[in-house]
Parts: C-alpha cells; structure tokens; sequence
C-alpha cells in the first residue's frame, strides 16, 4: 500500500477542518486544540491501494511569513515532505481566496482544489463553473460541501487521481508583458543548461527571481552564473516597473494576481441572487454596535461561567455520589487496612476529586469552541482591541487569551497569530492570568464551599474576571518595563458567522473530555497514589499507640459512666492533656466529643510526621504569611504538576486528616469547615497567578524559544503569586 | 489626501494607494484591500479606535492608524 501525503492549504475558516473530518469520517485524528489550528494535525483514510494522510495546515492568507503561525504553514509548503496540495476554498468568498491559490500555483507542486461550503454558495445564488475553471488551471477543481458530504468521493478520486498521474503544471498567466519578460530569463536559463539544486523549473526560478523573493535569490547568488544573470534581470524589472507604474514589487505581485483571479472570477463565477449574503451584517450591526457591543459581549461571558457552574452542577452530584458509593462499597470488601486505604483515600478520594470537575470542562471547552467557530471571536477582538490597547496588548491577544481559559498550552501556540515577536511574548506572559480548566475544580470547590449555591456561579465569574483584570494589569506594567517596543498593526478579517456543525462541536468537546479523563486516569492516578503514599507512610506506631491508649481509657469511662455518676478517673486518663483532663466531665456526650477530638489529633498528628507533613512543615513558613496551612501549602507545590492535583492532593490530605463522618462526606464541606475566608480567598488568588503547570511551562519555552524568558516566567508568577496572597489575606481579615 | 479614517459610515470609497511598509502591505493586499478595489466602511467603534470595513464578499477589521495609511477618493 502506498502512503500519500496531502497537504490541507487555506486561507482562515474555509472549513479546512472539517473538510478532512468529512473526508475521514470517524478515522479522523486530528490532535487538533479547541479553536485555532495550530499544530499541524493529521488524519488517515485507507482506501483501496492507498493509505492518505492529511496534514491540517494552520490556515494562512498569502505565503509571506506574516505571523509564526502562518510561516509554519509556508515553512511546510516549501521544505515539507506531501504528495499534493489540497487547496481549499471558500466557494462563497472566491476573489480572495484565488489569491493565495495563484501563489500556491507558483510552487508548481500537484495541486486540487475544494471548492467548499457549496452549500452556502448555492444559497447565496453563487454558481461556479468548476469544469471551466480545471480547464483554465489545469487543476482540477471539485465543489464539494463538507457540511453535506456532497461530492466528497469526487474529491478523493481526484486526489488519488492526480497522485498517480505525474505533474501537469499548473496555467498560471501573468499579463503579455510580465511573461515576456519571464521568456527571456527562462530562455538564458536553459541556453546554459542550468539545472537548480532543488529541482525548481527554470520558469520557476524566473518567477522568483522577478518577485524578488530571498530564498530563490540566495539560491542563485551562489551560482557563478549570476554575474551574466544579473543585468538581464535588471533590465527585466525595470521593464515591468515602467509597464506596471510602479516601483514596489509587492503591488506589482499583487496586480498580477488580482488581475489573474478577477479574470478567473469572470470566466467561472455567475452570481443570480442577492438573498441572505447581509445577514452577518445586520448581525454585526447589533454584536459590534458602539455602545452594545461591549454590554453585549460581557453578558455572553457571564452566561457562560455562570452555565458552567449551574450547568455542571448537576451531574457533578451524581459523579460525586457515584465515587463515593464506590468508595463505601470497595473499602467494605477489602480487608487489608493498607490497600484500602490506598484504593478507598489515594487513588478513588483523588481521581473522584478530578472526574468530577469533568461536566464543567467540557462546557468550558463547549463555549470557547462555539465563539471560535461561529466567528464571534474577532469581533470580540474588534470590540476589545480599543481597550486592549491602552494595556499595551493587541486586538488578536484576545484569540490566545480565550484559548487560555481552556488551556494554556494550545493558548501559549495561538499566540503565534500575533506577528510581533514583543507582543507575543508579552500576551503569552499574562496568559497565565487567564485561569485555565484545570484550576477550575479549585475555583468550583472553593466558591462552593464558601458562597450560597445562587452566588457561586457570578463568584466564579469575578475569579475569572479579576484575574482578566489583573493580567492586563501585568501586561501594562511589563510593556513599560520589560516589552518596549512599537505596536503589531492591527488588520483582521471579520469571518462571516457560520453555524457549527454539531459533529465539529461534539468532536472538538469529546476529544478535550477524553483528554481530561485520559490525565485523570494516568497522570493524576499516578499523582494520587505518590501523595497517599507521601502522606500516610512512614507509620508511627508510638503515636498510634499512645493515642489509642488514651481513647480506650476515655471509652471505659464511658462505659463506666452509665451505672456510677462519678468515677474516679484512673490513672492513666489523668495523663492527658488539659483538653481531655478537662473531659473528666461527667455527660457520656462529652466523652463523646472528647474521643473525637482525639482522633482528629491522632490523624493530624500522624500525617504531620510523614514524608509529606514533614515537607509541609518545611515549606509552611513561606506559605503562613499567606494564612495557608501546610496542606495547603502542599496542595499548591503539588498543582505544579497540573492543577486538577490541588483538589485531588487536598481529598486525600484531608480525608485522611480528619475523621470522615456521614454527615460531612463532601470534600466541600471539610474545606468549608477547616478553612477561614481569608486563607481561603489568599489561595485562591494564589492559584489564579502562580506558574500555569509544567507541560505548560515547556510548551511556552518552546514557544517562547528562550530560557532567559521562562526563567522570568517562572520568578515573575511565583512573585506576583504571593505578594498578591498576602495583600488579599490582609485585607479580607482586617475586613472580617 | 483623504484617508480611510476619514470616510463616513456606510460610506463607499476606492482604495488608491496604500502607504504602508512591506509586510503591512502585504497582509493588506492579500486581506483583498488592493488598490482600486471598492470599500465600505460599516462600523466603527466607539472611542473611534478601531473600523470594519466590507469589500466584496469579505470583512476586514483596521485600527485607525492602519486606515490613515490607506489612501482612498471618494466615488
Ligand atoms: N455551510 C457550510 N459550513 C461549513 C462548511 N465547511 C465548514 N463549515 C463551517 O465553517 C466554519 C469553519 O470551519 P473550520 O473547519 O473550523 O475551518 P478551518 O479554520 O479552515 O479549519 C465552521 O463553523 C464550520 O462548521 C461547508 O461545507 N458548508
């Protein structure tokens, strides 16, 4: 079986995506992160003799390097290993589209174009003649619709088609005086029998030579040939400058392509009736008015978190009752006391805690994957960039800064869509501040835990909002200090607004749960066991026995508190401490109440003296000015290695710290309960600033391509972490 | 020189020349804001920052320092 390769090339929103999706079908895997495309994805189809790979290229408007995202997409064009390029376009928007496809043409690489949306096309009484327009080329071109699934095996036995058969250069035709003077560099060319390295034509060498571009010109400044080639060419440009009027190449390209695709546009494209084409603009009339827009956009944003939370709230309390079933129904069927403390407080306490965060996420994702392909999300930049501005940020940030609420991984990569190399090192510091959906479940936790059911979803908004809030603040603060340097212009195409195609929806939603559940089910596992056992070894016998002793005593009392009123206390209960000496009490209840408070010591104690209390204590003094106790502390040390850790590390700590009764099962509750509003609000604004995890870390010194950056990263989270604590704590005490 | 900043809403003009550097220029053009090309401005926002202009089947968003560099006469 044979492999063919195929390159996905188009400009933003032409449906690249989902064009493969409707290609492959369910054998589509494409690693692809919510939103933009960034990393190149890829899908596999096997068909009779031939296994296809699609490689999902960031989409991209013309093949100069404008921003580090669309350079991966030129990157691969030019240097890549593919079979074919499978143009897609927009059938609805041809003229610009054709733009990038004359440039694709230059490449003289196989080619075949998609025409799709089709459906919308046919709607908007957009007819395009493909027939004429494969012949014009020399490409074939298909209409297909990947909304529909029209014409998609048409499109494949084109692909496989052109595959098999070898290259017939594509017509591209530029006006008689341009290739006049492409005639004449191609004809020196061959009468000296030059061959390039690369295997480029020699009309192709004409054309890059003509359009002035580097890599052709490095190329052939090498060769001894230049010194006779260079007058000629000079001569050449100078001839298309005087015809063109004009002296700058780029408008020079520039004319010649729209002359090319209008020419093309004029042959091919009939358009009957103007129906339905203004509904985006009557919808934008309304979405980016001056004055409604912002409200508009703000209560979009208030809706979601508030429907991540009201929403998730429901089957989060079946998840938490089914983890806690299970609990209950294998700690009972297990009787070494060891491994049922590991299944029943490690692995069911810490991954439970994390599953169960899990409806939240996936409408999270749901939302950003909705304002990503309705096409509302460059408004939002449109409507926000006037503010943005003022913080030394740029329209475009918003794009990574949404991502960021998802996660900062595929947010650190959508920075790339920002061209300045300041600014987009400046966004991709303050996307930290865009809580991701794995510090979530620590928001929903705790504003749950400390807020009325009816308040808990705005007080996650404000969490999300203030920490918004505080990174534009950052962004300010690095821009005058750190990232001085001229602003990124601001140029965006305001997509039309599409619907998504629920498959789309449902596939970018699945693939982020399966991801999660995937983390949860390895990694967090793995997080759980390490903390369990961090925390529950090495045994101390002595205290176990000591305190053991000591309950015994008190629940002879209690025994012996029902026939005699007074007992003397023995001996040995005389030698606890004040607050059961006190206990001598003759009420059984007390006693009671004293025996728990012995066992809550007990465990506390215990914990203290392992591996992981012992690391506590070591730490506490940097976390106390914080209010945070050293679970806590622990908590936060261990969400370096992702956040969902935080609420797994404080299930087990205190599920294993505290007796956990029937009445206070809920993780919720203990926090409530063992926690104070000031310590609690300190670690939440902790969790909000310090570093986003270590897979993200990596990714942003990738990204970043400096460790002198990361390092900052790493100090200026941390700082801001802190000191912002330690003033929320001060404050909500003084307050309280 | 009239400019695109100062073109009122739902006002339609012809791009004549653009005068921005190489890579700006680029982007403009392949966005399809070519000269002699028919625009439209539509919106703008309200502390006049940034502009939505239509040509032909598409949108393009500008900040108003990007529409100053983009020479325009009225039809
Ligand atoms: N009506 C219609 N919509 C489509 C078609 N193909 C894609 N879309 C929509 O166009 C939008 C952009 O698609 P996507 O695959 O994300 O574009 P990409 O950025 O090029 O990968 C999505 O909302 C799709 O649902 C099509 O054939 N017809």
């Amino acid at each position: 079986m044979k492999k063919i390769v195929i390159a996905l090339v188009g400009q933003p929103n032409v449906g690249k995506s989902h064009l493969a999706n409707a290609i492959s079908g369910s054998n589509l895997k494409i690693g692809n992160f919510a939103g933009v495309t960034v990393e190149k994805a890829t899908a596999r189809l096997s068909t009779e003799d031939f296994a296809i790979e699609f490689i999902d290229l960031p989409g991209l408007y013309s093949l100069e390097d404008f921003s580090a995202d669309e350079k991966v997409t030129k990157d691969f064009l030019l240097t890549g290993e593919y079979d074919l390029i499978l143009n897609v376009i927009d059938s609805t928007n041809l003229d610009r589209n054709l733009m990038l496809t004359t440039e694709l043409m230059e490449l003289q690489k196989k080619m075949v174009i998609a025409l799709n949306m089709d459906d919308e096309a046919i709607k908007e009484g957009i007819n395009i003649n493909s027939d004429a327009m494969s012949k014009i080329l020399s490409i074939p071109c298909v209409r297909v619709s990947s909304k529909l699934k029209t014409n998609i095996d048409l499109l494949v036995k084109q692909i496989l088609h052109v595959t098999k058969n070898s290259l017939v250069t594509p017509k591209l035709v530029y006006s008689d005086e341009v290739e006049e003077q492409l005639q004449t560099i191609v004809r020196f060319l061959d009468d000296k029998h030059f061959r390039s390295p690369n295997s480029l034509s020699n009309r192709q060498i004409a054309v890059g030579l003509l359009w002035q571009k580097k890599e052709i010109y490095a190329l052939m400044h090498e060769q001894p040939l230049y010194i006779e080639l260079q007058p000629l060419l000079n001569n050449a440009l100078g001839h298309v400058y005087m015809y063109c009027q004009c002296d700058d190449i780029e408008e020079v390209i520039n004319r010649q392509h729209t002359a090319f695709a209008a020419g093309l546009g004029a042959e091919v494209l009939s358009v009957s009736k103007v129906k339905n084409r203004n509904l985006t603009q009557k919808i934008d009339t309304l979405l980016i008015h001056k004055l409604f827009g912002l409200p508009i956009f703000i209560f979009l944003m208030w809706g979601l978190f508030q429907l991540t939370f009201t929403l998730g709230e429901i089957p989060m309390g079946w998840i938490e009752d089914t983890f806690g079933w299970l609990g209950e129904t294998i700690g009972e069927s297990i009787t070494n006391e060891a491994l049922k403390s590991l299944i029943v407080d490690g692995i069911i306490a810490g991954v439970g805690s994390v599953i169960m965060f899990l409806p939240n996420i996936m409408i999270l994702f749901l939302g950003i994957a909705l304002l990503e392909t309705t096409g509302y999300m460059s408004r939002a930049a449109f409507l926000l960039d006037g503010f943005f501005h003022k913080f030394g940020l740029h329209g475009k940030s918003f794009v990574p800064l949404v991502t960021g609420f998802g996660c900062s991984v595929p947010a650190y990569m959508a920075a790339r869509t920002l061209k300045n190399k300041k600014d987009r090192l400046l966004t991709m510091f303050i996307i930290g501040f865009m809580s991701c959906g794995a510090r979530l479940p620590v928001y929903v936790l705790f504003a749950g835990a400390f807020f009325e059911e009816s308040m808990a979803g705005n007080a996650l908004f404000a969490i999300y909002i203030i920490g918004a809030l505080m990174g534009l603040i950052a962004a300010k603060i690095l821009r005058v200090t750190a990232f001085k340097g001229e602003d990124e212009p601001f140029v965006m195409e305001m997509p039309k607004y599409r619907l998504p195609s629920l498959k789309l929806l449902w596939f970018v939603v699945y693939s982020k749960s399966i991801m999660y559940i995937k983390k949860a089910g390895t990694f967090i596992l793995l997080a759980s066991m390490l903390i369990w056992f961090i925390s529950s070894y090495p045994k101390n016998i002595l205290i176990e026995e000591e305190y053991a002793t000591k309950i015994e005593a008190l629940q002879a009392q209690l025994e012996e508190a029902a026939p005699a009123e007074k007992t003397e206390a023995d001996s040995e209960a005389k030698a606890i401490e004040e607050a059961t000496a006190n206990a001598e009490i003759k009420e059984p209840a007390s006693i009671e109440d004293a025996i728990a408070a012995l066992e809550n010591e007990k465990h506390e104690k215990l914990v203290e003296r392992t591996y992981l209390g012992i690391m506590g204590k070591a730490i506490e003094p940097a976390f106390a000015p914080l209010g945070f106790d050293w679970k806590m502390g622990v908590a936060t040390l261990s969400g370096l290695a992702a956040k969902e850790v935080i609420v797994s590390t404080l299930g087990v700590l205190y599920s294993l710290g505290d007796e956990v009764t029937e009445e206070d099962t809920s993780l919720r509750e203990i926090i409530a309960s063992n926690i104070s509003l000031a310590s609690a609000m300190a670690f939440i604004v902790f969790v909000m600033v310090y570093l986003p995890c270590l897979a993200a870390t990596a990714v942003f010194a990738k990204e970043a391509e400096s460790l002198k950056y990361t390092v900052y990263l790493v100090i200026f989270t941390f700082a801001t972490a802190w000191i912002l604590a330690f003033i929320t704590y001060n404050i909500v005490n003084l307050l309280a | 020189m009239v400019d695109l900043s100062q073109i009122n809403k739902n006002q339609k003009v012809l791009i004549k020349q653009i005068h921005a550097q190489n890579t700006l220029k680029k982007r403009l053009f392949s966005l399809g804001l070519g000269v002699g090309k028919e625009v439209e401005v539509v919106e703008t926002s309200l502390q006049k920052n940034t502009i939505k202009v239509a040509l032909g089947f598409s949108a393009v968003a500008l900040r108003f320092d990007e529409a100053k560099m983009i020479e325009v006469e009225a039809r």
